[in-house]
This record gives structure tokens, C-alpha cells and sequence, in this order.
């Protein structure tokens, strides 16, 4: 007896978002990353295709960071300490875009310098994080949008506390906004009604549910991350929108992934220790809907992509 | 085509012509009147009303003033245009303040209409005459006063105190013989066991005072009234914040610090020395033909407050209240008196301590259920308590639920920088100018502002909300064409009056984090009577009446609270504002002997409700931190004002 699968038929979808802009298109970028538009629960093939694929960026930093764990610096060498160096490196590693991290020393000059020799040394479109200091933040970004005007950046990160002069400048300067809230449904919403009543399209804002790492929260990240497609697919406008996530860093600050000494032997090789714990929470996170996940180590990069690769395939 | 109009205002009259569809508010300025118009003229406040005695007139817009209003002529002069020639009388202002339909006032205390001194009250005067003692008459001052009452009074058993006992003697002899015995009857229902509170030498008139209190100790607010027990007239209102407030802000904190050395003592005599001063306020309030009142001259104290304030008020450990499976000690205190609980009322004063239901709805949520008339509705209506632990009643006379939530102090104007209790000086109401940003306030007694009370707060955050000065996550725009909205020391604010304008000096300013407390406050309020509702499968839409109660002033506009999300989205005809419903419920309870007992039947019939139980409070909680609610389609009326302040 055949048997068959009952599908299920949502009224909503989530948004198609388009990142980066090739110069017939106002930029300078050689290639745009588009995310979104799903129809269904992640990878229900026998319901709807997958219309675009999830993309990976690569998080690199505009000084050389000093914290980072020491396997990252291993594999990233010298092109840590020059941005444009690092882009390329990550461009080869396999990243569809990137994410660009301003810290707090940066100048507006530091960073438009930055943000500048990247563009200019590969054709990935980019996503632009302020340090996380809401003045800062703004200072930054708004010198940045203004220099790189149309070339469809991600302008990142607003909070409930701060969005309005990210928002602003991003939507005089052609950019697209990451909109962040803390693991909670409601308050996503909340921050995505906020950035639309400034009367941001709605084809430029990707949300960010925040995130934790394997054994470090990340099932509540993933549950809130189910219920917003949930609630997106029900017709809820304001959580269709793709969904970035930054699984290298929460990983990369778990204690088995920064520390090799001084753990139980069980825990095995370091290195290997510390990529399967990058890999399994982006893994995790896009069967839970992510469209792009912001990795760290080039070896977690390429399994991810592999993975998406049999998902979006199957 | 041009019509004639003529304006009578403050017995002065004034004529204008002006063509066809000239709006009243502008015909009214060429004519030399200034109709306010805090809003901006967008219909919102209503405060423009004008009645027109003859002729022509359309109106836009009636939705503030009741129908009745509308057939008597009343219009806005903002929303109304000229079709004819027509007479037109501007009102003093207050006299329009009370008649719109958004307005909520609560109604003055009256003397309740089955009150009988003489069978309600369990605390009576009596007038004695005993036989001297003689050498053919032996028997003792104690056993002369028990016959004198049993033969006089049919009482058969007295029962009095040491302290008392020992002043028996010198009472009778310098009255003679003749006493005035103040006693309580201990159990209504029989009418013979009485304890006596009082014994005084002499016959007192039989109609002078008796002296009572109706105590309710909020987290937040302590409200007192002093009564006379023979005529059960309120003869003064008084209030105070709680001194236990520099302890903590809610009950939990309260409890923590009561477990540590020594906090629970301290707790006690903070909350007796607001109640002690209250006393005294109260009793130098009353104005005596001959002599005056004084606080060891009442003999009766009914008290309310939620099971923690009981607790902290009688020193009993509360600790188990906050801990799993949240236990009181108790729930129905024993009599008390003056003496035992340390209230500088007569020593042998009848204390009596209202039972609550749980550790979370205490009596004065039992009290406030009785003086809100919920247990004896037909239909089903809700009960809110605004107030610093949210309680909430749903049912009828049939069946209540209730549950309560920690809201925090916000709404009775503490914790918020420039928030006050609604005494002289608050400012009680709030219009923002949609185009200039600036605010037209009115200040209770009418002087210069000393600072926000509840109903300013829930007015002044819907009028940022709605101009815009304020976004739907209440974050203040710091880019507001205003001088009024800046960066100040804890983020955005909003300067409500300038320094030159207060009686401080000082501006008066909204803050950021005010904002944040107030719109914790309404979500916690907002989730809490959506969870019960749901938790017993109540659609919002079926109840019929939303009974408002609380201690932050003596009015609310109901449009203001629905516009910022703590009232549910429903006809403004079906709220009723009772103002703190707990100390009315403790007045009834200290007249009338029945309604006593029927707040013991009401702590008994009450369910309660749980919502720590499981998620879904917190989920409906960071759902309603917003303004008015992440999901606007449960409030269709604000996002109607909403699109209109846009366009």
C-alpha cells in the first residue's frame, strides 16, 4: 500500500533577502549572497525546495584580536594583523560573505580604512559589525555606511537599546541591518516592528535570535529559532526574515574549544575537539532555520558547506 | 457662503462671521477666544468641548463625549465645522473635565444603606448604673459589673484584660456607679459574649463619636480612613508610603530582608510608624465642636494588606511565603488587639485582621473583591488591581479565580524619578502636542507640579507613545524636533515641566528608566489577567465589565491605560475605576458585621491560580513589553490612533 506523506501548507514564507551589490547594481561587489525564502520547515523537500541555500560568512576582524583562541591563530597566521590579507585568506577558505568586526580603537578613518581595503580585496559582499558599544557602534557605522554607500553592507548590530541611528544611516546609505534580540520570540518581533515603523524595507533586515554554543544553551537558541519560522510560515510578517547566527563565536569561547590544558585526557585532541564544536552548533543551527551562520576556522567552514551541500541535495 | 456665529464664554459674548466649514476651534480665535487645545486639535483629549445652543454645526468626530452629551449640543470645537449661523457657549474648563467618555472618576465613600449602628456594628457603647456596694451588699467591682451586664444588657459573659481589670475599680467609683462600658460583641450571631475594650465614669452621649479605622498597608501605599462607628461616616481619608519601601521595593525583597538579623523587627516598626503617623494625621484632621480626637480613642482597627504586609505588620516569619510550596503562616489571624499588635490605638482596641486566600492574594484582594461587588455579579467581570503585586479576579457570583503578579511599585508613582502618590502637587493628567511636542498638564489642587502621580504616568507615557516621542519599545527619540526631549543622566527623557514652572524648581522629566519600570508594570498586569482569562477558557471579549482598582489617584482615563496596553481593547463604557478597593473593603468590614463574614466566604470560594506553574505567563509577559503589545492586532483602537497621529 502506498503510503502517503501529508504535507503540510503554510500561508507565509519567509522574505527573500539580497546582500551585496554588483556595480551594474550600485556596488562594487562580484557577487551577491540572496537567503531566505523558504516556504516550509528547514529541508522538508517532499513539502517545497529549498529556494536558496544557506550561506556561510567569515568573521574577521579589522585589528588583530588578541583573545581569540590560539588554533585560529595558527590557522589564519599573519593575515590577522591586515584585513584585506584575512578577507582574501577566508575568500580561498570557502566563505560566501563576510563579516567585518570594528573594534573600540578603531577611529571612523580606522574604519573606513578597514572596511575599504576589504571590499577591495575580494568580491564578497560584507557584513559590518560595530565593537558592541552603543556609541561606538554608531560613530563607526555611520562614518562606514556613508564611504561604502550602495554596496548593500549589513550594518550590524542593533539592539532594543540601539537601533535608530544604525537603522537611519543604513537606509540613507542603501544597507541592510542585523537586528538582534535576546533567545525570546516576542522580543525579535518587537525589535523587527521597531526597525520597520522607521520605514526600513522589509527586503533589508536579517534577524539575529542570539545564540549559544553545544552544552551552552544553544537548544534554547535552537527552539526559539523553530518557533520564529514556526510563527513566520503562520503569516507572521514582522519574524519572516532571514535568519543570521554567529555559532563561531559562542563556540570559540566554550572552555573545549579555547582550552588545551589542564582537561581530562577523555576530552581528546584539542584541535579536533574544539572544529567538531564549532561545526556542530552551526550544523545544529541551520537544520534549525539559519540562513547565514558566521564561522571562525576554515576547516569548520568547509564541513558546514559540505553538510548544507547533502541537506539542500537530499 | 458666510455664517454668523456668536460665542459666550465666561459671561462675555463675542460674534464672528466665517464661510462654511470653518472649524469651530478657529472661528472661536477670531473671536477673541482661546479654546485650549492640548493635542493640537487632533480630537484626541476631548478638553475642547463647546455646547452649541442654536443652529448649524458638523461634527467629525464625537467619539469622546457620550450621546447624551452630543443631544445636548456638546461638539469639539477642534473636530466640528461651521454649516450655518449658530450660538455657541465655551464652558469653563472643569466643567467639561468630567463629562467625557474617557474618563473615569471614583465615586466619594458614602455611609452604606443597611448600616444600623445598633445591629451592624459589633462595637457598642453601653450605659451602666450599678448598685453601690454596701455592708449588706459584699459583692466584689468585677462580679457587680458582670451582674450589671447580664441584668441590664442580657450579655452573660464578659471577658476583660489585666490592664483593664486593674482600673475597675477607680472607674466606677468616680462615675458614681455610673459607667459608659465600650465593649465588643465577640460573636454576633448569639449576642451574649462580649470583651470589654473600655470603661469610662460617666454616661457619654449616646450619640458622640465611636471611633474606628479602616487600615490598608499596600506594599507600596499605606491608606487610613478614620470612622465613626455610630454614624459610619469617613470622617478623614489619609495615605503615606510605606516606610518599609527603603527595604525593598516588593514583597519578595521584603521577605529577604525580614529573614536576615533583626529585619524582621525592623520591617514591623517601619510599617507601625507609617500607620501610628497616619493615625495621628488622621484623627488632627477631624474638626470637633468640643475637644478632640485623639488616637487611644478608637477602639476598633480593621486591617487589609496582602498576606506579606500581614505577616511583616504582625512579626510573623514570612519566609515560607516565598519558598516553595509557598506556604503562609497564616492566612485567617486570630482576634487581635491594639495592645498585642502595637498600634497606638486604645490598648484594648478590637484588631481585626482580614483573612486572605493564599500567600500571593491576601485580604486585601479578599476586601477588594467584597467592595468591588465582583462576588455578587451576574455576569462575568474582572477585577484588576493596579497596584504593586497586580492582583486580578475573574468571575461572578458563582465562581472567582485569581492570581497575582509582581508589577512593582510604578503605578502608585514610586520608582520612577519624578513620580509621586496622587496628593496636591501631582500631576494627574497629560496632553502632548502632536506638532510641537509641548505638554499641557493639570496638577491635582491646581498649584505648581511637585511631580507625576499613576494617572499622569499612564497619560504622559500614551502621549509620547503617540506623538511620537517615544517609540513602540519606549525608547525615547532622541531626534524628536524637541528642546523637551534630551539625553539626561539614565538615557533619554522628556521634560514634562521646566524648573521654572515646578515647585522645586526642578524640571520634571520621564525618564528612560521610568519608562522601562512603567512598561513592566502594565505587561506584568496585562499578562497576568490574559493568563487567567485563558487559563479558564474566558474569551477578553465575553467579559462584560473590567472593575479597576488601585491607590494611584482618584481618576484614570481609560483610552490612556488601553493605549498603552494595560487595559484590555474594549468599549470605555464597560471600565468602572474604584480606587483602592482594599481599604473600602476594610471599612465595610469594620461597620457591618455580615459583610465581615462574608469576607471570610469570599477567601473561601476564590481559586487560585499559579502562574509561575509554566511558561506561558512569561511568554504573555515579554509579549505585552511593548506599546501597546507586540501583537497590535489585540488593540485595533490604538492602532486606528496610530495611523491617524501618523498621517
Amino acid at each position: 500500500m502506498p503510503i502517503e506523506i501529508p504535507k503540510d501548507k503554510w500561508p507565509g514564507s519567509i522574505r527573500t533577502v539580497t546582500i551585496g551589490a554588483t556595480s551594474a547594481e550600485g556596488g562594487t561587489r562580484a557577487k551577491t549572497v540572496t537567503v531566505g525564502g523558504g516556504t516550509t520547515m528547514p529541508y522538508l523537500h517532499f513539502e517545497a525546495p529549498t529556494p536558496n541555500k544557506p550561506a556561510i560568512a567569515i568573521e574577521i576582524k579589522s585589528r588583530k584580536p588578541e583573545d581569540w583562541s590560539p588554533l585560529l591563530a595558527e590557522v589564519w597566521g599573519a593575515a590577522m594583523a591586515d584585513p584585506a590579507q584575512w578577507a582574501k585568506k577566508a575568500e580561498e577558505a570557502g566563505a560566501d560573505l563576510l563579516v567585518l568586526a570594528l573594534t573600540v580603537e578603531d577611529s571612523p578613518e580606522d574604519a573606513v580604512k578597514a572596511v575599504k581595503s576589504v571590499l577591495g580585496a575580494t568580491g564578497l559582499p560584507l557584513i559590518v559589525w560595530g565593537p558592541g558599544q552603543a556609541e561606538k557602534d554608531n560613530e563607526l557605522l555611520v562614518a562606514v555606511a556613508e564611504a561604502a554607500k550602495g554596496e548593500r553592507l549589513v550594518l550590524g548590530i542593533c539592539e532594543d537599546k540601539n537601533y535608530r541611528t544604525i537603522v537611519a544611516t543604513a537606509m540613507a546609505n542603501g544597507h541592510l541591518v542585523q537586528a538582534r534580540a535576546p533567545m525570546d520570540v516576542n522580543l525579535s518581533k518587537q525589535l523587527n516592528i521597531l526597525i520597520s515603523d522607521m520605514g526600513m524595507p522589509k527586503d533589508r533586515i536579517l534577524m539575529d535570535p542570539t545564540t549559544g554554543a553545544l552544552g551552552y544553551g544553544m537548544e534554547y537558541g535552537y527552539s526559539v529559532m523553530e518557533r520564529l519560522r514556526l510563527a513566520a510560515l503562520q503569516g507572521d510578517a514582522m519574524t519572516q526574515f532571514p535568519m543570521i547566527v554567529t555559532p563561531g563565536f559562542e563556540a570559540w569561547k566554550t572552555k573545549e574549544a579555547k582550552v588545551g590544558e589542564g582537561i581530562p585526557e577523555a576530552w581528546g585532541d584539542w584541535k579536533a575537539r574544539a572544529i567538531h564544536w564549532e561545526t556542530l552548533t552551526a550544523l545544529a543551527l541551520v537544520e534549525s532555520g539559519a540562513d547565514i551562520v558566521v564561522l571562525r576556522h576554515p576547516e569548520s567552514v568547509k564541513r558546514v558547506k559540505d553538510a548544507i551541500g547533502e541537506l539542500v541535495v537530499a | 457662503m458666510n455664517h454668523s456665529l456668536t460665542f459666550t464664554h465666561d459671561e462675555k459674548q463675542a460674534s464672528v462671521t466665517v464661510p462654511t466649514n470653518t472649524l469651530l476651534a478657529d472661528a472661536a480665535r477670531l473671536a477673541g477666544i482661546d479654546i485650549g487645545q492640548p493635542c493640537g486639535g487632533q480630537g484626541r483629549c476631548g478638553r475642547c468641548a463647546v455646547q452649541v445652543t442654536e443652529g448649524q454645526v458638523r461634527r467629525r468626530s464625537t467619539l469622546r463625549l457620550s450621546e447624551a452629551d452630543v443631544a445636548q449640543g456638546y461638539a469639539l470645537a477642534c473636530q466640528t465645522v461651521v454649516e450655518g449661523d449658530a450660538a455657541i457657549y465655551v464652558p469653563p474648563q472643569e466643567k467639561i473635565e468630567r463629562r467625557l467618555t474617557t474618563d473615569r472618576v471614583v465615586a466619594e465613600v458614602t455611609v452604606p444603606e443597611d448600616y444600623e449602628y445598633p445591629f451592624s456594628q459589633t462595637v457598642r457603647r453601653v450605659h451602666l448604673t450599678l448598685t453601690p456596694p454596701s455592708m449588706d451588699d459584699q459583692t466584689d467591682d468585677w462580679a457587680r459589673l458582670q451582674t450589671a451586664f447580664r441584668l441590664q444588657r442580657r450579655f452573660e459573659t464578659v471577658t476583660c484584660s489585666l490592664p483593664l481589670l486593674r482600673t475597675i475599680g477607680s472607674t466606677l467609683r468616680a462615675g458614681d456607679w455610673n459607667v459608659t462600658a465600650i465593649v465588643e460583641i465577640s460573636r454576633p450571631s448569639d449576642h451574649q459574649t462580649i470583651r470589654l475594650i473600655d470603661l469610662r465614669p460617666g454616661h457619654e452621649d449616646e450619640y458622640s463619636p465611636l471611633w474606628g479605622a479602616a487600615i490598608d498597608i499596600g506594599t507600596t501605599t499605606v491608606t487610613l480612613w478614620l470612622v465613626d462607628l455610630v454614624t459610619g461616616q469617613v470622617k478623614a481619608q489619609v495615605a503615606e508610603y510605606n516606610g518599609q519601601i527603603a527595604r525593598g521595593e516588593d514583597v519578595i525583597s521584603r521577605i529577604i530582608y525580614a529573614s536576615k538579623n533583626g529585619g524582621a523587627d525592623e520591617l514591623r516598626q517601619r510599617v507601625l510608624d507609617t500607620i501610628n503617623e497616619l493615625l495621628e494625621r488622621a484623627c488632627k484632621r477631624v474638626k470637633l465642636p468640643q475637644g478632640k480626637v485623639t488616637p487611644d480613642q478608637i477602639v476598633k482597627a480593621t486591617i487589609a494588606g496582602n498576606t506579606t504586609m500581614m505577616h511583616l505588620f504582625l512579626g510573623i516569619p514570612a519566609a515560607s511565603i516565598r519558598l516553595s510550596p509557598f506556604i503562609p503562616a497564616v492566612n485567617h489571624p486570630p482576634a487581635l488587639t491594639g495592645r498585642e499588635v502595637g498600634l497606638n490605638v486604645n490598648p484594648e482596641a478590637a484588631v481585626d485582621c482580614l483573612p486572605g486566600v493564599a500567600s500571593y492574594v491576601g485580604a486585601d484582594i479578599t476586601a477588594g473583591v467584597l467592595s468591588s461587588g465582583l462576588d455578587s455579579a451576574e455576569n462575568v467581570t474582572l477585577f484588576l488591581d493596579v497596584g504593586t503585586n497586580g492582583e486580578t479576579v475573574l468571575g461572578n457570583r458563582d465562581w472567582l479565580v485569581t492570581c497575582a503578579c509582581s508589577a512593582g511599585p510604578a503605578f502608585e508613582g514610586a520608582g520612577v524619578v519624578n513620580g509621586m502618590r496622587a496628593t496636591t502637587g501631582a500631576i494627574e493628567e497629560v496632553w502632548i502636542n502632536s506638532d510641537t511636542l509641548e505638554p499641557t498638564y493639570r496638577v491635582i489642587g491646581g498649584g505648581k507640579p511637585k511631580g507625576i502621580c499613576g494617572s499622569g504616568l499612564i497619560a504622559l507615557l500614551s502621549e509620547a507613545f503617540l506623538t511620537g516621542v517615544i517609540d513602540k519599545g519606549g525608547n525615547v527619540k532622541l531626534d524628536a524636533p524637541s528642546p523637551r526631549v534630551r539625553e539626561g543622566a539614565h538615557g533619554g527623557e522628556y521634560v514634562v515641566a521646566w524648573g521654572k514652572e515646578t515647585e522645586s524648581g526642578e524640571d520634571i522629566v520621564l525618564t528612560r528608566v521610568d519608562i522601562d519600570n512603567l512598561l513592566r508594570a502594565k505587561a506584568a498586569i496585562y499578562a497576568g489577567f490574559t493568563v487567567l482569562a485563558e487559563n479558564v477558557g474566558i474569551p477578553l471579549e465575553s467579559v462584560d465589565k473590567v472593575l479597576v482598582g488601585g491607590s494611584f489617584g482618584k481618576y484614570i482615563n481609560v483610552e490612556k491605560a488601553v493605549q498603552i496596553g494595560l487595559l484590555p481593547d474594549m468599549e470605555w463604557s464597560r471600565f468602572e475605576f474604584l480606587g483602592n478597593t482594599s481599604v473600602k473593603g476594610a471599612y465595610l468590614a469594620l461597620l457591618d458585621w455580615r459583610k465581615r463574614e462574608r469576607i471570610s466566604e469570599i477567601a473561601k470560594r476564590m481559586t487560585y491560580i499559579e502562574l509561575s506553574a509554566d511558561n506561558s505567563f512569561y511568554e504573555a509577559f515579554t509579549s505585552a513589553l511593548f506599546l501597546p503589545h507586540t501583537d497590535l492586532n489585540k488593540f485595533p483602537s490604538v492602532a486606528e490612533a496610530l495611523e491617524k497621529s501618523n498621517s
